[in-house]
């Protein structure tokens, strides 16, 4: 590309049309081109509920040179296959932004069904017969939404021969013409679009030639976890179906038989975990995955594993709630649960991972952790999470380690076995069902430490159970939190967990060119709270600020429980990823300067 | 099936029980429940027929949920998980998926059953999970002191039907032989040498066996299922009764008012670890398949969604 100078590149591109467009399909092609040919990418696609009918989709693929964190709020391109869910969109794309659409003459439609009459003074409009072409070269209008990616790699000057390459994958399983049709639609398409008059701003550098060397994997969350818990070595899983849970359960239906493991599905989500607590029980690794509902209903289970002191996995993925609220929108509404939801003091670990890769590195950290501590381990995660795609470097080594449990040593002549006997670190040598001569009962009973059923023992077992969970913040090779940005004395402190911390640390990003002292903290570890780290940040900051993606500020409670530090809430549930801006609006009014829009609010309203 | 009528002697048991060697299989706990409750003689029962079977008892775990019943792993010396109400099935499932070789067992009441664990035994029993459930049904619960449960009899006063229960009782065997059970079985804590033969068998049984244990409940229970009228309504199966014939046992189990005890129906079909050998045999078939078809072509890689080897962009 003649163009290119030593310059980074970060454009986003977004892709809208209705469900049978082929929307979604465009966006991966795309995104998994482009991370092949080296670029970073996050890519994120909405769909609706509903599996029939016109529903609308948007995949949204950022490709950039340097790192990123998030989304844009604003996209550079916007491609509409339907106008009548592209139109409201129109607003998201940037000034001086391209909008692609198909160039039906604006006679054919309705009065003000015709995109091009929504666009804003500030945006390019690119009318492209993107039906047409496909018809021509394919004699079918079927490779419309292939030949809209082609016009737009046209447009950029994207490297032809990785798209071919994502192509014929992608139709791997279909025969080959329909790869060569695509295939031609994509070329017919992308001549045009090389050919059409381009921007200057925006357009796609080369990846930056220091690109790490290793291998680079297009990967959602739920892939990642996935990958976390394969790496691990899974053995059992247990699942009832559930969105946005669902794809882990159906990707590991189909990886772990092949290592002679099990998937299992189960009637419901109590049978799920109960048979993942047996499993865990019985020695091996156990996991489920679930979304809010079916979590509640396991939250009695997650007592007897704390009680019984049983390892087991539990995946996460939040969606809209209560009851069934949104199932096809993201928010980060059950930390109280996962913290909290059983009957008493349910003592257990809770992570949430903030990116693809934190994704496989909780996974199979959550299998060492439940294992070396005897105990029930939520992995949170939620839809943005779940679904968006990143282009992540896993460990060439496998980096998790095999077998956590504290062995039991050798008994001695009439010596019995405690299974529960209070050692040093409160951690208990585990025998499992098959040791010879450890016979045992384990009960969800409060026990002593033969594990038989007392009342007396409760303050001394509750104890144990507490105590042992203490040095969990401090575990090496995974962190369990970590500090960005500034040093030292700082105005705003940004603290946050889960997806939402890519948006917090763009708006960090941007404030400290602004700027402003400011530092940004994600927690992963939500039980126990690493406090050590908390604090110190919390002593260095004047102000705090929370944002999450649920109305009560379940995270700022539990961080102003935690410490005593009142914190400034920013609460969204819109269904969507927090907006950078918002953040940095927050940020500087906090900073003192210049207040933005969300003037002295603490909590912002739903949209 | 002639000892059902059979006395019992105190001196006789506790000199069989000595020479026996089951005493191995009893723990060191005492029970906790009501002298003269129907569940000591399944513990006997159930110490007997493991004996029998020189069933390893490291290799054994028994599963409960929550109950008078859902004790007995306490009193039994294997390994055990005391569970929460109505949550046997399915971690027992857990248990045999994790560890096909051990011996599962999985006991409980029939509130635990049939009332809040109820969504559980269809699954257990059409899975064919490879292990032996054993449900003591004194028909009301008893932990909890003497409320109706799903096996209480029409008419029933309890202390949540002061006015009479006027919930028609459910028919477990009907519904285990329905669900798909592939052992299913009736016994009377009355006729301990009988159960205790019932145990063996449904232990014996490859595949999910259920047994349906008839056990009065002397503390909360003096009306209906008393060892009186227990004892007065149970009867043999008749003669010739076909194990293999669906049919014939649910002309059987549709009989409420005389109640018969024995084996009704058996079959033998592949269990759910049959299945998961046969599901991880197709799997790695298939992954070769795959592979081979990989290997040849292109230069496009295995698995679309995984590796994506870095390039440099042609530009
Ligand atoms: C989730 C839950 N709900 C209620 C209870 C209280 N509870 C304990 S045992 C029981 C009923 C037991 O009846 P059954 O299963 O017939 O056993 P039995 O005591 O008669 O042997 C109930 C309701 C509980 N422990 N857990
Ligand atoms: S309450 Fe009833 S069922 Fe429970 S131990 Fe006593 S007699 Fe047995
Ligand atoms: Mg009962």
């Amino acid at each position: 590309m003649a163009r290119a100078q030593k310059k980074s590149t970060d454009i986003q591109i977004a892709i809208c049309g209705s469900a049978g467009d082929g929307t979604i399909a465009a966006g991966d092609i795309l995104k998994r081109a482009m991370a092949k040919a080296g670029y970073k990418v996050i890519a994120f696609d909405v769909y609706p509920p509903e599996i029939r009918g016109f529903g609308k989709c948007i995949s949204r693929v950022r490709i950039s040179s340097e790192q990123t964190y998030s989304l844009k709020p604003l996209s550079d391109v916007l491609i509409s296959l339907d106008d009548s869910h592209a139109i409201p969109h129109v607003v998201e794309v940037r000034d001086f932004g391209a909008v692609i659409y198909e160039d039906t003459p604006v006679s054919m439609v309705p009065e003000g069904a015709h995109i091009s009459g929504h666009l804003l003074l500030t945006h390019l409009p690119y009318g492209v017969p993107f039906r047409e072409l496909s018809e021509q070269v394919t004699s079918s209008a079927r490779s419309r939404n292939i030949a809209a990616v082609g016009y737009l790699a046209g447009l950029y000057g994207m490297p032809r021969d990785v798209f071919y390459g994502v192509i014929s994958d992608k139709f791997s399983a279909k025969p080959a013409s329909l790869t060569q049709i695509n295939i031609q639609a994509f070329d017919a398409a992308f001549e045009v679009g090389r050919d059409t008059f381009r921007l200057d701003e925006g357009h796609l550098n080369p990846p930056p030639s220091n690109a790490r060397n290793g291998d680079l994997m297009m990967m959602s969350g739920n892939g990642a976890i996935v990958r976390g818990c394969m790496d691990a070595g899974l053995d059992a899983f247990f699942g009832y179906p559930i969105t946005p849970a669902t794809t882990i359960m159906e990707r590991l239906a189909s990886e772990l038989p092949v290592k002679g493991k099990t998937m299992l599905q189960t009637e419901d989500e109590i049978s799920a975990i109960s048979a993942t607590i047996g499993a865990g029980y019985a020695g091996v690794r156990a996991a489920t995955a679930t979304s809010g509902p079916g979590f509640a209903l396991m939250s009695e289970m997650m007592g007897l594993g704390a009680m019984a002191e049983v390892p087991a996995v539990i995946f996460v993925s939040q969606r809209g709630g209560p009851s069934t609220g949104m199932p096809t929108q993201t928010e980060q509404s059950d930390l109280n649960i996962a913290v909290f939801g059983s009957a008493g003091d349910s003592q257990r670990v809770v992570l949430a991972p903030t990116n693809v890769e934190g994704c496989y590195k909780c996974a199979g950290k959550a299998f060492e952790i439940a294992e070396r501590y005897q105990t029930p381990v939520i992995v949170l995660l939620d839809l943005y999470l779940s679904n968006r795609y990143e282009a992540v470097e896993l460990p060439a080594k496998n980096p998790f380690k095999e077998n956590c449990s504290k062995p039991v040593g050798k008994l001695k002549k009439d010596q019995t076995y405690h299974r529960f006997e209070i050692t040093k670190d409160f951690i208990s040598p585990r025998a499992i069902p098959g040791d010879k001569g450890y016979r045992h009962v384990v009960t969800g009973l409060e026990h002593d430490e033969k594990g038989r059923p007392r009342d007396q023992t409760h303050q001394k077992m509750s104890q144990k159970r507490h105590e042992k969970l203490l040095s969990v913040p401090r575990l090496p090779n995974i962190n369990m939190s970590k500090r960005f940005g500034d040093k030292g004395k700082v105005d705003v402190a940004i603290i946050g967990w889960g997806s939402t911390f890519g948006e917090i640390l763009e708006a960090m990003i941007v404030a400290r060119t602004e700027g402003i002292r400011c530092a940004a903290m994600k927690v992963v570890l939500l039980s126990p709270l690493p406090l050590e780290p908390i604090n110190a940040l919390l002593n260095d900051s004047r102000e705090v600020l929370v944002p999450e993606l649920n109305y009560e500020g379940q995270f700022a409670n539990m961080l102003t429980g935690a410490t005593g530090r009142s914190v400034t809430r920013l609460n969204r549930v819109p269904g969507t990823p927090m907006h950078v801006q918002d953040i940095l609006d927050e940020i500087r009014r906090l900073a003192g300067k210049k207040p933005g829009k969300a003037k002295g609010r603490k909590r912002l309203a739903a949209e | 099936m002639s000892n059902i009528e059979q006395p019992v002697y105190l001196e006789e048991k506790l000199e069989e029980i000595y020479d026996s060697g089951r005493l191995d299989y009893r723990s060191k706990s005492f029970p906790t429940w009501c002298p003269g409750c129907g569940y000591f003689s399944i513990v006997e029962g159930m110490t007997t027929a493991m004996n029998n079977l020189s069933i390893d008892p490291d290799e054994t775990v028994v599963v409960s949920g929550i109950g008078c019943a859902s004790r007995f792993p306490f009193f039994v010396n294997t390994y055990g998980f005391h569970t929460l109400h109505g949550r046997a099935l399915p971690v027992a499932t857990g248990i045999k998926v994790a560890n096909e070789k051990l011996t599962v067992i999985a006991v409980g009441g029939d509130g635990d059953a049939f009332a809040i664990g109820g969504a559980h035994i269809p699954h257990a029993a059409r899975r064919n999970v490879d292990m032996t459930y054993i449900l003591f049904d004194n028909g009301i619960y008893g932990l909890t002191k003497g409320q109706t449960s799903p096996t209480s009899v029409l008419g029933f006063k309890t202390s949540t039907s002061p006015f009479e229960n006027h919930d028609a009782p459910l028919n477990p065997l009907m519904m285990l032989l329905s669900y798909g059970a592939a052992w299913v079985g009736q016994a009377y804590a009355g006729h301990p040498h009988h159960l205790a033969k019932m145990i063996e068998q449904a232990l014996a049984h490859r595949g999910f066996s259920y047994l349906h244990v008839l056990s009065p409940c002397v503390t909360f229970d003096k009306t209906t299922k008393t060892y009186k009228n227990l004892g007065m309504s149970v009867r043999e199966l008749p003669e010739g009764h076909d194990t293999g014939d669906i049919m014939a046992a649910m002309a059987q189990a549709r009989i409420t008012d005389t109640l018969a005890l024995g084996c009704y129906f058996k079959e033998l079909r592949p269990t759910l670890g049959d299945g998961l050998s046969d599901i991880t045999r197709r799997a790695q078939g298939k992954e070769k398949d795959n592979l081979r078809k990989h290997d040849k072509p292109k230069k496009s890689r295995t698995n679309s969604a995984t590796k994506v080897p870095r390039r440099r962009a042609a530009v």
